[in-house]
Protein backbone atom coordinates (compact mmCIF):
# COMPACT_ATOMS: atom_id res chain seq x y z
CA UNK A 1 0.00 0.00 0.00
CA UNK A 2 1.30 3.45 -0.92
CA UNK A 3 2.44 5.56 2.02
CA UNK A 4 1.11 9.09 2.25
CA UNK A 5 2.28 12.14 4.20
CA UNK A 6 -0.32 11.50 6.94
CA UNK A 7 1.23 8.12 7.89
CA UNK A 8 3.38 7.64 11.00
CA UNK A 9 7.14 7.76 10.60
CA UNK A 10 7.14 9.96 7.51
CA UNK A 11 9.79 12.62 7.05
CA UNK A 12 7.79 15.73 6.13
CA UNK A 13 8.85 18.88 4.37
CA UNK A 14 6.93 21.82 2.90
CA UNK A 15 7.81 24.29 0.16
CA UNK A 16 6.49 27.75 -0.62
CA UNK A 17 7.38 30.72 -2.81
CA UNK A 18 7.38 34.42 -2.00
CA UNK A 19 5.46 36.84 -4.25
CA UNK A 20 8.76 37.82 -5.91
CA UNK A 21 9.69 34.22 -6.70
CA UNK A 22 12.02 33.27 -3.84
CA UNK A 23 11.38 29.67 -2.70
CA UNK A 24 11.54 28.70 0.99
CA UNK A 25 10.78 25.58 2.97
CA UNK A 26 10.82 23.99 6.40
CA UNK A 27 10.48 20.62 8.08
CA UNK A 28 6.98 19.68 9.23
CA UNK A 29 6.07 17.59 12.25
CA UNK A 30 2.92 15.71 11.29
CA UNK A 31 -0.09 15.79 9.02
CA UNK A 32 -3.70 14.63 9.24
CA UNK A 33 -6.55 14.39 6.76
CA UNK A 34 -10.23 13.83 7.58
CA UNK A 35 -11.26 13.08 3.99
CA UNK A 36 -8.70 10.81 2.27
CA UNK A 37 -6.38 13.61 1.25
CA UNK A 38 -8.96 15.94 -0.23
CA UNK A 39 -7.81 18.33 2.44
CA UNK A 40 -4.86 18.09 4.79
CA UNK A 41 -3.68 19.80 7.96
CA UNK A 42 0.09 20.02 8.33
CA UNK A 43 1.89 21.14 11.48
CA UNK A 44 4.94 23.41 11.22
CA UNK A 45 7.23 24.32 14.12
CA UNK A 46 6.84 28.00 14.85
CA UNK A 47 10.59 28.33 15.46
CA UNK A 48 11.59 27.44 11.90
CA UNK A 49 8.59 28.30 9.71
CA UNK A 50 8.64 32.09 9.70
CA UNK A 51 9.40 32.50 5.96
CA UNK A 52 7.03 29.68 4.99
CA UNK A 53 4.09 31.12 6.89
CA UNK A 54 4.84 34.56 5.52
CA UNK A 55 4.83 33.20 1.95
CA UNK A 56 1.59 31.30 2.53
CA UNK A 57 -0.08 34.48 3.74
CA UNK A 58 0.78 36.12 0.42
CA UNK A 59 0.57 33.37 -2.20
CA UNK A 60 -1.53 30.61 -0.54
CA UNK A 61 0.45 28.01 -2.54
CA UNK A 62 2.00 25.07 -0.70
CA UNK A 63 3.79 21.81 -1.58
CA UNK A 64 4.10 18.98 0.95
CA UNK A 65 6.47 16.01 0.57
CA UNK A 66 6.34 12.95 2.78
CA UNK A 67 9.21 10.44 2.56
CA UNK A 68 9.55 7.13 4.39
CA UNK A 69 13.25 7.03 5.31
CA UNK A 70 13.85 3.25 5.25
CA UNK A 71 12.84 2.82 1.60
CA UNK A 72 12.78 6.41 0.24
CA UNK A 73 9.18 6.00 -0.97
CA UNK A 74 7.67 9.46 -1.22
CA UNK A 75 4.57 11.40 -2.21
CA UNK A 76 4.10 15.10 -2.94
CA UNK A 77 0.85 17.01 -2.48
CA UNK A 78 0.27 20.46 -3.93
CA UNK A 79 -2.59 22.81 -3.29
CA UNK A 80 -3.95 26.03 -1.88
CA UNK A 81 -3.92 26.85 1.79
CA UNK A 82 -7.27 27.69 3.34
CA UNK A 83 -6.27 28.56 6.90
CA UNK A 84 -3.28 29.07 9.16
CA UNK A 85 -3.77 28.93 12.93
CA UNK A 86 -1.85 28.16 16.08
CA UNK A 87 -2.00 24.49 16.99
CA UNK A 88 -4.06 23.95 20.13
CA UNK A 89 -2.96 22.28 23.34
CA UNK A 90 -5.23 19.36 22.39
CA UNK A 91 -3.08 18.77 19.31
CA UNK A 92 0.22 18.90 21.19
CA UNK A 93 -0.04 15.31 22.42
CA UNK A 94 -0.58 14.10 18.83
CA UNK A 95 2.48 16.01 17.63
CA UNK A 96 4.67 14.64 20.43
CA UNK A 97 3.45 11.12 19.63
CA UNK A 98 4.32 11.55 15.95
CA UNK A 99 7.78 12.89 16.76
CA UNK A 100 8.40 9.79 18.87
CA UNK A 101 7.24 7.48 16.08
CA UNK A 102 9.51 9.35 13.66
CA UNK A 103 12.32 8.76 16.16
CA UNK A 104 11.54 5.01 16.04
CA UNK A 105 11.91 4.99 12.26
CA UNK A 106 15.17 6.95 12.38
CA UNK A 107 16.44 4.62 15.09
CA UNK A 108 15.73 1.65 12.81
CA UNK A 109 18.11 3.09 10.20
CA UNK A 110 20.83 3.91 12.71
CA UNK A 111 20.05 7.47 13.82
CA UNK A 112 19.75 7.89 17.60
CA UNK A 113 16.24 8.52 18.96
CA UNK A 114 17.45 11.66 20.73
CA UNK A 115 17.88 13.33 17.34
CA UNK A 116 14.16 13.25 16.57
CA UNK A 117 13.34 14.19 20.16
CA UNK A 118 15.54 17.26 19.82
CA UNK A 119 13.63 18.59 16.80
CA UNK A 120 11.78 21.69 17.94
CA UNK A 121 8.08 20.94 17.46
CA UNK A 122 6.19 23.16 19.88
CA UNK A 123 4.58 25.68 19.63
CA UNK A 124 3.40 24.95 16.11
CA UNK A 125 1.28 26.35 13.31
CA UNK A 126 -1.52 24.24 11.84
CA UNK A 127 -1.79 24.93 8.11
CA UNK A 128 -4.88 23.66 6.31
CA UNK A 129 -4.63 22.99 2.58
CA UNK A 130 -7.04 21.94 -0.15
CA UNK A 131 -5.15 19.21 -2.06
CA UNK A 132 -5.25 19.84 -5.80
CA UNK A 133 -2.49 17.59 -7.11
CA UNK A 134 -0.85 14.37 -5.89
CA UNK A 135 2.43 13.06 -7.30
CA UNK A 136 4.57 9.97 -6.86
CA UNK A 137 7.90 11.31 -5.60
CA UNK A 138 9.78 8.04 -5.08
CA UNK A 139 13.22 8.30 -6.75
CA UNK A 140 13.18 6.55 -10.11
CA UNK A 141 11.49 6.70 -13.47
CA UNK A 142 8.03 7.30 -11.94
CA UNK A 143 9.07 10.33 -9.92
CA UNK A 144 6.71 13.15 -10.81
CA UNK A 145 3.91 10.93 -12.15
CA UNK A 146 0.51 12.34 -11.23
CA UNK A 147 -1.52 10.09 -8.93
CA UNK A 148 -4.65 12.25 -8.93
CA UNK B 1 24.24 35.81 9.42
CA UNK B 2 25.67 34.50 6.16
CA UNK B 3 28.19 31.70 6.66
CA UNK B 4 30.96 30.50 4.36
CA UNK B 5 30.44 27.14 2.67
CA UNK B 6 33.74 25.98 4.14
CA UNK B 7 32.18 26.34 7.60
CA UNK B 8 29.56 23.72 6.79
CA UNK B 9 31.63 21.41 4.57
CA UNK B 10 30.47 18.32 6.51
CA UNK B 11 26.97 18.92 5.15
CA UNK B 12 28.18 18.03 1.67
CA UNK B 13 29.31 14.48 2.44
CA UNK B 14 25.93 13.04 1.48
CA UNK B 15 25.22 11.32 4.80
CA UNK B 16 21.79 12.93 5.21
CA UNK B 17 19.69 13.78 2.13
CA UNK B 18 19.19 17.49 1.44
CA UNK B 19 15.96 19.23 0.48
CA UNK B 20 15.55 21.52 -2.52
CA UNK B 21 12.61 23.89 -3.07
CA UNK B 22 12.01 25.44 -6.49
CA UNK B 23 9.04 27.06 -8.20
CA UNK B 24 7.61 27.31 -11.68
CA UNK B 25 6.76 30.53 -13.49
CA UNK B 26 3.28 30.54 -11.91
CA UNK B 27 4.67 30.45 -8.39
CA UNK B 28 3.76 26.82 -7.65
CA UNK B 29 6.42 25.39 -5.34
CA UNK B 30 8.07 21.99 -5.70
CA UNK B 31 9.98 20.09 -3.02
CA UNK B 32 12.44 17.28 -3.64
CA UNK B 33 15.14 15.39 -1.76
CA UNK B 34 18.61 15.15 -3.30
CA UNK B 35 21.28 12.71 -2.28
CA UNK B 36 24.26 14.81 -3.23
CA UNK B 37 24.96 18.52 -2.88
CA UNK B 38 28.50 19.03 -4.10
CA UNK B 39 30.59 21.96 -2.91
CA UNK B 40 32.31 23.35 -6.01
CA UNK B 41 34.12 26.22 -4.26
CA UNK B 42 33.28 28.74 -1.55
CA UNK B 43 30.63 30.45 -3.69
CA UNK B 44 29.16 27.62 -5.73
CA UNK B 45 27.44 24.27 -5.23
CA UNK B 46 26.29 21.65 -7.71
CA UNK B 47 23.27 19.36 -7.53
CA UNK B 48 23.10 15.96 -9.17
CA UNK B 49 20.44 15.93 -11.86
CA UNK B 50 19.17 12.34 -12.10
CA UNK B 51 15.43 11.93 -11.90
CA UNK B 52 14.03 15.24 -10.76
CA UNK B 53 12.65 16.55 -14.02
CA UNK B 54 10.19 18.93 -12.39
CA UNK B 55 13.02 20.64 -10.53
CA UNK B 56 14.95 20.91 -13.78
CA UNK B 57 11.98 22.46 -15.64
CA UNK B 58 11.34 24.86 -12.77
CA UNK B 59 14.92 26.11 -12.87
CA UNK B 60 14.51 27.03 -16.52
CA UNK B 61 11.48 29.12 -15.56
CA UNK B 62 12.80 30.51 -12.26
CA UNK B 63 16.51 30.10 -11.48
CA UNK B 64 16.08 30.89 -7.76
CA UNK B 65 16.10 27.87 -5.42
CA UNK B 66 16.40 27.10 -1.72
CA UNK B 67 18.25 24.21 -0.08
CA UNK B 68 18.34 22.84 3.44
CA UNK B 69 21.36 20.70 4.32
CA UNK B 70 22.17 18.73 7.48
CA UNK B 71 25.37 18.55 9.45
CA UNK B 72 25.71 14.75 9.83
CA UNK B 73 27.39 15.05 13.24
CA UNK B 74 25.29 17.64 15.07
CA UNK B 75 22.15 17.25 12.88
CA UNK B 76 21.91 21.05 12.79
CA UNK B 77 20.41 22.28 9.52
CA UNK B 78 21.56 25.16 7.31
CA UNK B 79 19.57 27.00 4.67
CA UNK B 80 20.98 28.29 1.43
CA UNK B 81 19.51 30.61 -1.14
CA UNK B 82 20.97 29.68 -4.51
CA UNK B 83 20.67 30.76 -8.14
CA UNK B 84 20.94 28.33 -11.06
CA UNK B 85 23.81 29.11 -13.45
CA UNK B 86 24.39 26.19 -15.82
CA UNK B 87 24.27 22.44 -16.39
CA UNK B 88 27.53 20.58 -16.96
CA UNK B 89 27.29 17.29 -18.82
CA UNK B 90 31.01 16.58 -19.03
CA UNK B 91 34.26 17.74 -17.49
CA UNK B 92 35.96 17.27 -14.11
CA UNK B 93 32.97 18.32 -11.98
CA UNK B 94 30.59 16.04 -13.86
CA UNK B 95 33.07 13.16 -13.68
CA UNK B 96 33.66 13.48 -9.95
CA UNK B 97 29.91 13.56 -9.20
CA UNK B 98 29.15 10.82 -11.72
CA UNK B 99 31.57 8.22 -10.37
CA UNK B 100 29.72 8.03 -7.05
CA UNK B 101 26.37 7.55 -8.75
CA UNK B 102 27.74 5.03 -11.22
CA UNK B 103 29.36 3.04 -8.43
CA UNK B 104 26.15 2.82 -6.41
CA UNK B 105 24.19 2.04 -9.57
CA UNK B 106 26.57 -0.79 -10.34
CA UNK B 107 26.19 -2.16 -6.82
CA UNK B 108 22.41 -2.09 -7.05
CA UNK B 109 22.17 -3.51 -10.55
CA UNK B 110 20.89 -0.21 -11.94
CA UNK B 111 23.64 0.64 -14.44
CA UNK B 112 22.31 2.88 -17.17
CA UNK B 113 19.09 3.62 -15.28
CA UNK B 114 20.46 5.29 -12.17
CA UNK B 115 22.90 7.77 -13.70
CA UNK B 116 23.95 11.37 -13.59
CA UNK B 117 22.32 13.38 -16.34
CA UNK B 118 24.02 16.65 -15.45
CA UNK B 119 25.80 18.51 -12.69
CA UNK B 120 23.66 21.61 -12.13
CA UNK B 121 25.81 24.48 -10.90
CA UNK B 122 24.41 27.21 -8.65
CA UNK B 123 25.75 30.47 -7.23
CA UNK B 124 25.28 30.56 -3.46
CA UNK B 125 23.66 33.84 -2.41
CA UNK B 126 23.37 33.21 1.32
CA UNK B 127 23.99 30.48 3.92
CA UNK B 128 22.28 30.65 7.30
CA UNK B 129 22.05 28.40 10.30
CA UNK B 130 18.45 27.25 10.83
CA UNK B 131 18.14 28.79 14.28
CA UNK B 132 15.67 27.05 16.58
CA UNK B 133 15.62 23.77 14.64
CA UNK B 134 16.95 21.74 17.56
CA UNK B 135 16.07 22.15 21.22
CA UNK B 136 19.24 20.37 22.28
CA UNK B 137 22.74 20.83 20.89
CA UNK B 138 24.14 17.53 19.67
CA UNK B 139 27.73 16.88 20.73
CA UNK B 140 30.34 17.44 18.07
CA UNK B 141 32.91 14.80 18.92
CA UNK B 142 34.33 14.54 15.45
CA UNK B 143 38.09 14.50 15.25
CA UNK B 144 39.78 17.82 14.71
CA UNK B 145 43.06 18.13 12.88
CA UNK B 146 45.69 18.79 15.53
CA UNK B 147 49.37 19.58 15.25
CA UNK B 148 50.16 16.32 17.03
CA UNK B 149 47.87 14.48 14.64
CA UNK B 150 49.62 16.11 11.72
CA UNK B 151 53.02 15.07 13.06
CA UNK B 152 51.77 11.52 13.46
CA UNK B 153 50.43 11.44 9.92
CA UNK B 154 53.57 12.94 8.41
CA UNK B 155 55.55 10.28 10.24
CA UNK B 156 53.13 7.75 8.82
CA UNK B 157 53.71 9.10 5.35
CA UNK B 158 57.45 8.82 5.88
CA UNK B 159 57.06 5.25 7.17
CA UNK B 160 54.92 4.18 4.23
CA UNK B 161 57.34 5.78 1.82
CA UNK B 162 60.27 3.96 3.40
CA UNK B 163 58.38 0.67 3.43
CA UNK B 164 57.71 0.97 -0.26
CA UNK B 165 61.29 1.93 -0.99
CA UNK B 166 62.81 -0.90 1.02
CA UNK B 167 60.42 -3.68 0.06
CA UNK B 168 62.33 -6.56 -1.47
CA UNK B 169 59.33 -7.96 -3.26
CA UNK B 170 55.79 -7.09 -4.20
CA UNK B 171 54.29 -9.21 -1.45
CA UNK B 172 56.32 -7.45 1.24
CA UNK B 173 55.45 -4.07 -0.23
CA UNK B 174 51.70 -4.66 -0.14
CA UNK B 175 51.74 -6.09 3.39
CA UNK B 176 53.87 -3.22 4.70
CA UNK B 177 51.63 -0.60 3.18
CA UNK B 178 48.43 -2.01 4.68
CA UNK B 179 50.10 -2.46 8.06
CA UNK B 180 51.30 1.14 8.14
CA UNK B 181 47.92 2.50 7.03
CA UNK B 182 46.42 0.75 10.04
CA UNK B 183 49.18 1.83 12.44
CA UNK B 184 49.55 5.47 11.45
CA UNK B 185 46.24 6.40 9.87
CA UNK B 186 43.82 4.11 11.66
CA UNK B 187 42.58 2.55 8.42
CA UNK B 188 41.63 -0.82 9.89
CA UNK B 189 39.89 -2.38 6.90
CA UNK B 190 41.86 -2.12 3.68
CA UNK B 191 42.62 -4.09 0.55
CA UNK B 192 44.73 -3.76 -2.57
CA UNK B 193 43.65 -5.20 -5.89
CA UNK B 194 45.86 -5.35 -8.97
CA UNK B 195 44.71 -5.54 -12.54
CA UNK B 196 45.22 -8.79 -14.42
CA UNK B 197 46.08 -7.61 -17.91
CA UNK B 198 45.01 -10.86 -19.53
CA UNK B 199 41.50 -10.98 -18.03
CA UNK B 200 41.05 -7.23 -17.52
CA UNK B 201 39.82 -7.96 -14.01
CA UNK B 202 41.04 -6.75 -10.63
CA UNK B 203 42.39 -9.43 -8.31
CA UNK B 204 42.69 -8.99 -4.55
CA UNK B 205 46.37 -9.31 -3.68
CA UNK B 206 46.38 -8.22 -0.03
CA UNK B 207 43.87 -7.28 2.63
CA UNK B 208 43.88 -6.34 6.28
CA UNK B 209 41.20 -6.16 8.94
CA UNK B 210 38.82 -8.72 7.50
CA UNK B 211 38.11 -12.12 8.98
CA UNK B 212 38.81 -13.83 5.66
CA UNK B 213 41.68 -12.54 3.54
CA UNK B 214 39.76 -12.72 0.29
CA UNK B 215 43.05 -12.98 -1.61
CA UNK B 216 42.16 -14.07 -5.12
CA UNK B 217 38.73 -12.44 -5.09
CA UNK B 218 38.07 -10.75 -8.42
CA UNK B 219 36.18 -7.65 -9.48
CA UNK B 220 35.32 -6.82 -13.06
CA UNK B 221 36.33 -3.38 -14.29
CA UNK B 222 33.23 -1.20 -13.88
CA UNK B 223 31.63 -3.46 -11.30
CA UNK B 224 30.69 -1.90 -7.95
CA UNK B 225 32.59 0.79 -6.09
CA UNK B 226 36.02 -0.72 -6.77
CA UNK B 227 35.39 -1.63 -10.38
CA UNK B 228 33.94 1.79 -11.12
CA UNK B 229 36.99 3.54 -9.68
CA UNK B 230 39.17 1.36 -11.89
CA UNK B 231 37.11 2.20 -14.96
CA UNK B 232 36.90 5.94 -14.36
CA UNK B 233 40.27 6.30 -12.59
CA UNK B 234 38.59 8.77 -10.28
CA UNK B 235 38.92 8.67 -6.52
CA UNK B 236 35.68 7.81 -4.70
CA UNK B 237 34.82 8.86 -1.14
CA UNK B 238 31.36 7.92 0.07
CA UNK B 239 29.77 8.47 3.47
CA UNK B 240 26.53 6.92 4.71
CA UNK B 241 26.83 3.85 2.50
CA UNK B 242 25.02 1.27 4.56
CA UNK B 243 21.71 1.04 2.73
CA UNK B 244 23.23 1.07 -0.75
CA UNK B 245 25.93 -1.48 0.06
CA UNK B 246 23.57 -3.81 1.86
CA UNK B 247 21.25 -3.76 -1.10
CA UNK B 248 24.08 -4.26 -3.59
CA UNK B 249 25.54 -7.18 -1.66
CA UNK B 250 22.13 -8.80 -1.43
CA UNK B 251 21.85 -8.66 -5.20
CA UNK B 252 25.35 -10.04 -5.57
CA UNK B 253 24.50 -12.92 -3.23
CA UNK B 254 21.15 -13.64 -4.86
CA UNK B 255 22.55 -13.70 -8.36
CA UNK B 256 25.66 -15.71 -7.42
CA UNK B 257 28.18 -16.45 -10.18
CA UNK B 258 27.99 -19.73 -12.07
CA UNK B 259 31.72 -20.15 -11.85
CA UNK B 260 33.53 -20.62 -8.53
CA UNK B 261 34.24 -17.35 -6.86
CA UNK B 262 36.26 -16.16 -3.89
CA UNK B 263 34.12 -13.70 -1.95
CA UNK B 264 35.45 -10.16 -1.97
CA UNK B 265 36.46 -9.13 1.54
CA UNK B 266 34.26 -6.39 2.88
CA UNK B 267 32.43 -5.16 5.94
CA UNK B 268 28.76 -6.15 5.68
CA UNK B 269 27.86 -3.04 7.65
CA UNK B 270 30.27 -0.55 6.05
CA UNK B 271 29.05 3.02 6.38
CA UNK B 272 31.82 4.74 4.48
CA UNK B 273 34.36 3.92 1.80
CA UNK B 274 37.42 5.48 0.24
CA UNK B 275 38.59 3.92 -3.02
CA UNK B 276 41.59 5.24 -4.97
CA UNK B 277 42.99 4.07 -8.32
CA UNK B 278 46.65 3.05 -8.54
CA UNK B 279 47.85 4.70 -11.72
CA UNK B 280 51.28 5.30 -13.25
CA UNK B 281 51.15 7.68 -16.19
CA UNK B 282 48.04 6.57 -18.01
CA UNK B 283 48.32 2.92 -16.94
CA UNK B 284 45.95 1.49 -14.36
CA UNK B 285 47.76 -0.93 -12.04
CA UNK B 286 45.01 -1.52 -9.51
CA UNK B 287 42.95 -0.03 -6.72
CA UNK B 288 43.37 0.53 -2.99
CA UNK B 289 40.18 0.53 -0.93
CA UNK B 290 39.40 1.34 2.71
CA UNK B 291 36.09 0.84 4.52
CA UNK B 292 34.77 1.73 7.94
CA UNK B 293 31.65 1.36 10.07
CA UNK B 294 31.75 5.06 10.95
CA UNK B 295 29.79 7.01 8.32
CA UNK B 296 32.09 10.01 8.83
CA UNK B 297 35.37 8.08 8.95
CA UNK B 298 36.93 9.44 5.77
CA UNK B 299 37.23 13.18 5.34
CA UNK B 300 39.05 15.36 2.85
CA UNK B 301 42.14 15.00 4.99
CA UNK B 302 42.20 11.21 4.69
CA UNK B 303 41.47 11.49 0.99
CA UNK B 304 44.49 13.71 0.47
CA UNK B 305 46.84 11.49 2.46
CA UNK B 306 45.67 8.26 0.91
CA UNK B 307 45.95 9.76 -2.53
CA UNK B 308 49.62 10.60 -1.92
CA UNK B 309 50.20 7.09 -0.58
CA UNK B 310 48.34 5.53 -3.52
CA UNK B 311 50.68 7.29 -5.93
CA UNK B 312 53.67 5.92 -4.05
CA UNK B 313 52.20 2.43 -3.99
CA UNK B 314 51.59 2.60 -7.74
CA UNK B 315 55.19 3.59 -8.41
CA UNK B 316 56.45 0.86 -6.06
CA UNK B 317 54.25 -1.83 -7.61
CA UNK B 318 55.28 -0.76 -11.09
CA UNK B 319 58.93 -0.97 -10.11
CA UNK B 320 58.44 -4.48 -8.68
CA UNK B 321 56.58 -5.74 -11.72
CA UNK B 322 59.27 -4.51 -14.08
CA UNK B 323 62.21 -6.08 -12.28
CA UNK B 324 64.37 -8.34 -14.31
CA UNK B 325 64.10 -11.93 -13.14
CA UNK B 326 67.84 -12.41 -13.01
CA UNK B 327 68.62 -9.20 -11.19
CA UNK B 328 70.51 -10.05 -8.04
CA UNK B 329 68.67 -9.02 -4.94
CA UNK B 330 67.51 -10.01 -1.54
CA UNK B 331 64.71 -12.50 -1.40
CA UNK B 332 61.91 -11.71 0.97
CA UNK B 333 61.76 -13.98 3.96
CA UNK B 334 59.22 -16.68 3.39
CA UNK B 335 56.85 -17.27 6.27
CA UNK B 336 57.73 -20.38 8.16
CA UNK B 337 55.81 -23.33 6.90
CA UNK B 338 52.85 -24.14 9.06
CA UNK B 339 53.24 -27.51 10.68
CA UNK B 340 50.71 -29.72 8.99
CA UNK B 341 49.92 -33.36 9.14
CA UNK B 342 50.78 -34.62 5.68
CA UNK B 343 47.62 -35.49 3.83
CA UNK B 344 47.11 -36.82 0.39
CA UNK B 345 45.46 -34.00 -1.54
CA UNK B 346 43.58 -34.33 -4.79
CA UNK B 347 43.94 -31.52 -7.32
CA UNK B 348 41.41 -31.33 -10.15
CA UNK B 349 41.87 -29.14 -13.21
CA UNK B 350 38.64 -28.16 -14.97
CA UNK B 351 39.72 -27.23 -18.49
CA UNK B 352 36.41 -25.66 -19.50
CA UNK B 353 36.37 -23.30 -16.52
CA UNK B 354 40.16 -22.92 -16.49
CA UNK B 355 40.31 -23.50 -12.74
CA UNK B 356 41.80 -25.82 -10.14
CA UNK B 357 40.02 -27.38 -7.19
CA UNK B 358 41.69 -29.07 -4.25
CA UNK B 359 39.62 -31.83 -2.61
CA UNK B 360 36.44 -30.42 -4.15
CA UNK B 361 37.12 -26.89 -2.93
CA UNK B 362 37.83 -24.07 -5.35
CA UNK B 363 41.48 -23.05 -5.25
CA UNK B 364 42.48 -20.80 -8.16
CA UNK B 365 41.85 -20.13 -11.84
CA UNK B 366 43.14 -18.55 -15.03
CA UNK B 367 46.91 -18.04 -15.41
CA UNK B 368 47.84 -18.84 -11.78
CA UNK B 369 45.73 -22.01 -12.06
CA UNK B 370 47.58 -23.05 -15.22
CA UNK B 371 50.92 -22.34 -13.56
CA UNK B 372 50.01 -24.53 -10.60
CA UNK B 373 48.87 -27.31 -12.88
CA UNK B 374 52.16 -27.19 -14.81
CA UNK B 375 54.20 -27.33 -11.59
CA UNK B 376 52.21 -30.20 -10.16
CA UNK B 377 52.35 -32.22 -13.37
CA UNK B 378 56.11 -31.86 -13.66
CA UNK B 379 56.49 -32.69 -9.99
CA UNK B 380 54.46 -35.86 -10.46
CA UNK B 381 56.04 -36.96 -13.74
CA UNK B 382 59.69 -35.95 -13.26
CA UNK B 383 59.99 -35.18 -9.58
CA UNK B 384 60.93 -31.57 -10.37
CA UNK B 385 60.85 -29.09 -7.51
CA UNK B 386 62.99 -26.22 -8.84
CA UNK B 387 61.50 -23.75 -11.32
CA UNK B 388 62.27 -20.33 -12.77
CA UNK B 389 60.15 -17.35 -13.74
CA UNK B 390 61.84 -17.34 -17.11
CA UNK B 391 60.63 -20.82 -18.07
CA UNK B 392 57.12 -19.82 -17.13
CA UNK B 393 57.35 -16.77 -19.35
CA UNK B 394 58.37 -18.79 -22.41
CA UNK B 395 55.74 -21.49 -21.88
CA UNK B 396 53.01 -20.42 -24.32
CA UNK B 397 50.52 -22.87 -22.82
CA UNK B 398 50.26 -20.66 -19.73
CA UNK B 399 48.93 -17.71 -21.73
CA UNK B 400 51.03 -15.02 -20.10
CA UNK B 401 50.89 -11.73 -22.00
CA UNK B 402 54.07 -10.88 -23.92
CA UNK B 403 54.46 -7.60 -22.05
CA UNK B 404 53.30 -6.56 -18.58
CA UNK B 405 52.73 -10.16 -17.62
CA UNK B 406 52.42 -9.46 -13.86
CA UNK B 407 54.04 -12.82 -13.22
CA UNK B 408 55.19 -11.90 -9.76
CA UNK B 409 51.70 -10.86 -8.65
CA UNK B 410 50.28 -14.09 -10.08
CA UNK B 411 52.82 -16.14 -8.10
CA UNK B 412 52.00 -14.18 -4.93
CA UNK B 413 48.34 -14.92 -5.48
CA UNK B 414 49.04 -18.60 -6.03
CA UNK B 415 51.29 -18.77 -2.97
CA UNK B 416 48.69 -17.13 -0.73
CA UNK B 417 45.83 -19.26 -1.99
CA UNK B 418 47.87 -22.41 -1.34
CA UNK B 419 48.74 -21.20 2.15
CA UNK B 420 45.05 -20.71 2.90
CA UNK B 421 43.58 -23.75 1.22
CA UNK B 422 46.35 -26.34 0.95
CA UNK B 423 49.34 -25.71 3.23
CA UNK B 424 50.81 -29.12 2.30
CA UNK B 425 51.84 -27.62 -1.05
CA UNK B 426 54.00 -24.51 -0.99
CA UNK B 427 55.78 -22.25 -3.45
CA UNK B 428 58.95 -20.89 -1.87
CA UNK B 429 61.23 -18.26 -3.46
CA UNK B 430 64.81 -19.47 -3.59
CA UNK B 431 66.56 -16.70 -5.54
CA UNK B 432 65.58 -13.78 -7.71
CA UNK B 433 63.39 -15.27 -10.40
CA UNK B 434 63.55 -18.80 -9.00
CA UNK B 435 61.35 -20.78 -6.65
CA UNK B 436 60.79 -24.26 -5.29
CA UNK B 437 57.68 -26.38 -5.08
CA UNK B 438 57.47 -28.07 -1.68
CA UNK B 439 55.00 -30.87 -1.17
CA UNK B 440 54.23 -32.68 2.08
CA UNK B 441 52.30 -35.92 1.69
CA UNK B 442 51.09 -37.07 -1.65
CA UNK B 443 49.21 -35.36 -4.47
CA UNK B 444 46.77 -36.85 -6.92
CA UNK B 445 46.04 -35.06 -10.17
CA UNK B 446 42.76 -35.30 -12.05
CA UNK B 447 41.98 -33.48 -15.30
CA UNK B 448 38.38 -32.94 -16.45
Amino acid sequence: MRRTPIDEGMSLFVGTVSPDGLPAGCRAIAATSPDQLKTITIYLPMATSRDVVSNIASTKKLAIVGTYPPDHSAMQLKGTTTAVRLATDDEREFLTYRVERFGDILHAIGIPRRVAKAINHWPAFAVEMKVEEVFDQTPGPNAGVSLR
Amino acid sequence: MTLQLSEISRCFQGVVPSIVVTSDANGTPNVTFVSQVHQVDDKHVALSCQFFNKTRRNLDENPRAWIEVHDPVTLQTFRMRIRFLRSEKSGPLFDSMSVRIQAIASHTGMCGVFRLIAADVFAVESVEKNEGFLTEVMPDDSEQVSVEGLRHEVRGLQYVSESINRAACLEALLEAVLESLDKYFGFEHTMILLQDESTKRLVTMASRGYGVSGVGAEVAIGDGLIGMVARTRHLLRISGLHLELTYGRTIRREHGGMTPEVPLPGLPDAQSALVIPLVVGDRLLGVIAAEDRDPMRFGEWDETYLHVIANQIALGVDRMLERDDDEPGVIAPTPAAVAVVPNRRTFTFYANDDCVFVDDEYLIRNVPGRILWKLLREFRSDGRTEFSNRELRVDESLGLPAIKDNLESRLILLRKRLTEKCPEVRIVPTARGRFALQVDGGVELVER
